[in-house]
């Protein structure tokens, strides 16, 4: 029977040209948005190199200070980092790092834009860079300051031209680096690694950033297993109480929480500060808005495929004669509809490769790196089917209710 | 007990022959169309018996109900008033899908405008009354082509209807209203866009069939055809007039 459907939906879709036309056209262009959105989403979110293990990654990135008079919330310092996170159990590494700053460098007269980021030594080994020359700085250089700096390919490109990078200086900040090593370019979006320099966090040129609460940091505790995460957040709670405030007529109490990055991000869209989000209502109303977003051209399918009905009267009096049940024929209308949409789909999953191509190209956010994999894939093939479902549903639904004898006597003559 | 037809169609009681079975029995059978201001008598005190194996023409003027009886009959539309039997089976209380299963292994309906799907070819426009009996593809594809044997159209299986001539597009309906092997086919003036001479070849068709043992109720204004039926029922504003 189903076979019979898609042989029929096929046949259908090939005589009504302009019917087609027009629906693959709305399909396929909302579902290119939407994976588009969704490669986006998913390349966040997913980990992907260097953020290979994202899924079991804890990321301290908010905090805030309170006082009778005063609030402070933004990212933490090192200090806070330093003496109150390290050794929670089931944390199997923790890396601090500051956030990226603009920074620039004079090469033969010439400005190269560059983004600078300071970090520990176990940096190196949460994250899983690509090496394309030398290496990484490891606890020595760090503990002893040393200026030497980790670049990507892009910055090396722009630095040093033809040359080989490895054991070449340059400057920025005023302070002179060392090239020891060079990594793939990292997309923006990978928000822990991006940077186009990298330099131990020790080169910072003053030393008010070990003690302070609250700053320019961040950190990565990476998890034996997310199943710990609850275990892991509660330690960290339970240590809050204990902080030493360093302004205490200001600020009182500290407050924050490890976030992974799907609750950095619903945090930072709810403008929640301070506990973790409810990344369930998060998904809700990315799922709401797709659904809002579906509604548009859904509604017009609905409105060419009731004028349809009118087309195909004779047909589904034919049917009802002949034993079709109003089932059966919601069912056929269905998996017609079904067919188009994931033909449509089909053409919205090429026209996405070809946008996220053009996206990645563009150079609007910095080393984009956006692909499709399996699962946009199947989000995509989810989404197909569920317009197909929604714009189908209600004229299928009329279409089976037809009285049969009206619909023979309305029918083509 | 037997039945045998007086004049005016009604079944009177012969007590020396066996009983043939009833194929179609409509008792007090009303149809009212209403609308919010008009109400329209389609059908009025139909009492109705369809012998098994039986050919019987229904004639009338236009308007008179032949279409509606037919209708009724064939179990699209449901009476306002009365009974009506299949095979013995009062259907009244049927559901709409127990109505439907009936309808596809009981009935076949051949139209004037015969209804052909424009999308579909002939083997696939044959088959449809099969693809509600969940038979396998191959099945389904076998007894489509013998359904075309019978009304000689065999050859003709990747046609599509626009590519047949009204004759032949009616050979199709035909056999597509024969393909499930239905007791009861119901024509609704099957011969009604076709020249006399394809109109006698339908009839032929039609003949055999039902010497072959379908019972067939056919509507038409062709008095010429409907003499060469057993028995003619005739209708006037929805009443039996003979």
């Amino acid at each position: 029977m189903l076979t019979n459907y898609v042989k029929l939906a096929w046949k259908v879709l090939l005589r009504r040209k302009f019917f087609t036309f027009v629906s693959l056209f709305g399909t396929s262009v909302t579902l290119l948005v939407l994976m588009i959105a969704s490669a986006m989403l998913d390349h966040s979110l997913a980990p992907h190199a260097p953020e290979v293990r994202l899924d079991r990654t804890l990321l301290v990135t908010y905090m805030s200070m309170r006082g009778d008079e005063n609030d402070w919330s933004g990212n933490p310092g090192y200090g806070f980092l330093d003496r109150y996170c390290r050794g929670i159990p089931h944390v199997e590494q923790m890396s601090v790092f500051t956030g990226v700053h603009a920074t620039s460098s004079f090469v033969h007269g010439g400005k190269v834009e560059l983004q600078l980021r300071r970090t520990d030594a176990p940096y190196w080994t949460v994250l899983d860079f690509a090496f394309v020359a030398g290496q990484a700085y490891g606890e020595r250089e760090v503990a002893d300051g040393a200026r030497v700096a980790v670049i990507s390919e892009s910055a090396a490109r722009n630095l040093f031209g033809g040359r080989a990078p490895v054991g070449q200086t340059f400057e920025t900040q005023g302070q002179s680096f060392t090239v020891i090593g060079v990594v793939r370019n990292v997309p923006r979006d990978r928000d822990c690694a991006y940077a186009d320099v990298w330099a131990p966090m020790t080169t910072l040129p003053t030393e008010v950033w070990r003690t302070a609460l609250m700053g320019d940091f961040n950190a990565m505790l990476l998890a034996d297993s997310p199943r710990h995460f609850r275990e892991i957040r509660a330690e960290f709670a339970a240590r809050l109480p204990h902080v030493v405030m360093t302004e205490p007529d200001r600020y009182k109490t500290i407050s924050g929480m490890p976030r992974t990055r799907l609750e950095d991000i619903a945090a930072e869209a709810a403008g929640t500060t301070n506990d973790v989000p409810r990344t369930g209502l998060f998904i809700g109303v990315l799922v709401l808005l797709t659904l809002l977003f579906m509604l548009l051209p859904a509604m017009n399918l609905v409105n060419l495929n009731i004028s349809r009905i009118f087309e195909r009267m004779s047909e589904i009096g034919v049917r009802k004669a002949f034993g079709a049940s109003t089932g059966h024929l919601v069912g056929q209308f269905i998996v017609e509809n079904i067919v188009l949409s994931v033909l449509g789909g089909a053409i919205g999953l090429l026209l996405s490769l070809w946008g996220l191509q053009l996206i990645n190209g563009s150079g609007m956010i910095p080393n984009a790196d956006f692909r499709m994999n399996l699962r946009i894939f199947l989000y995509g093939l989810g989404l197909a089917v569920f317009f197909g479902v929604l714009s189908g549903a209600y004229p299928a639904w009329r279409m089976a209710r037809l009285d049969p004898v009206e619909a023979l006597r309305g029918g083509p003559r | 007990m037997s039945t045998m037809t007086d004049t005016v169609g009604a079944a009177v009681v012969d007590p020396r022959r066996p009983a043939a079975p009833i194929a179609i029995r409509l008792t007090g059978v009303e149809k009212i169309h209403r609308t919010d201001r008009i109400e329209t008598v389609a059908l009025n005190q139909i009492h109705l018996e369809v012998k098994d194996r039986e050919f019987l023409s229904v004639m009338g003027p236009s308007g008179s109900g032949k279409s509606t009886l037919l209708n009724v009959i064939g179990l699209l539309d449901r009476p306002t008033k009365g009974t009506v039997e299949i095979g013995g089976q009062s259907v009244g209380t049927l559901s709409d899908h127990a109505l439907a299963s009936k309808r596809n292994r009981d009935i076949g309906f051949v139209f004037q405008t015969f209804h052909l799907i424009q999308d579909l070819n002939v083997l696939d426009n044959v088959e449809i009354p099969l693809l509600y009996r969940a038979l396998p593809a191959g099945k389904r594809r076998g007894m489509a082509q013998e359904a075309l044997e019978r009304v000689g159209l065999s050859a003709r299986t990747e046609h599509f209807p626009s590519q047949l001539s009204g004759g032949q597009r009616q050979r199709v309906a035909i056999a597509r209203a024969i393909v499930g092997r239905p007791s009861i086919l119901l024509a609704d003036e099957p011969t009604g866009n076709l020249d006399s001479q394809m109109g006698d070849e339908i009839i032929a068709i039609l003949e055999e069939l039902n010497r072959a043992g379908t019972t067939v109720v056919m509507v038409t204004h062709d008095q010429r055809l409907a003499s060469r039926t057993a028995r003619i029922v005739r209708l006037f504003d929805g009443r039996q007039v003979e």
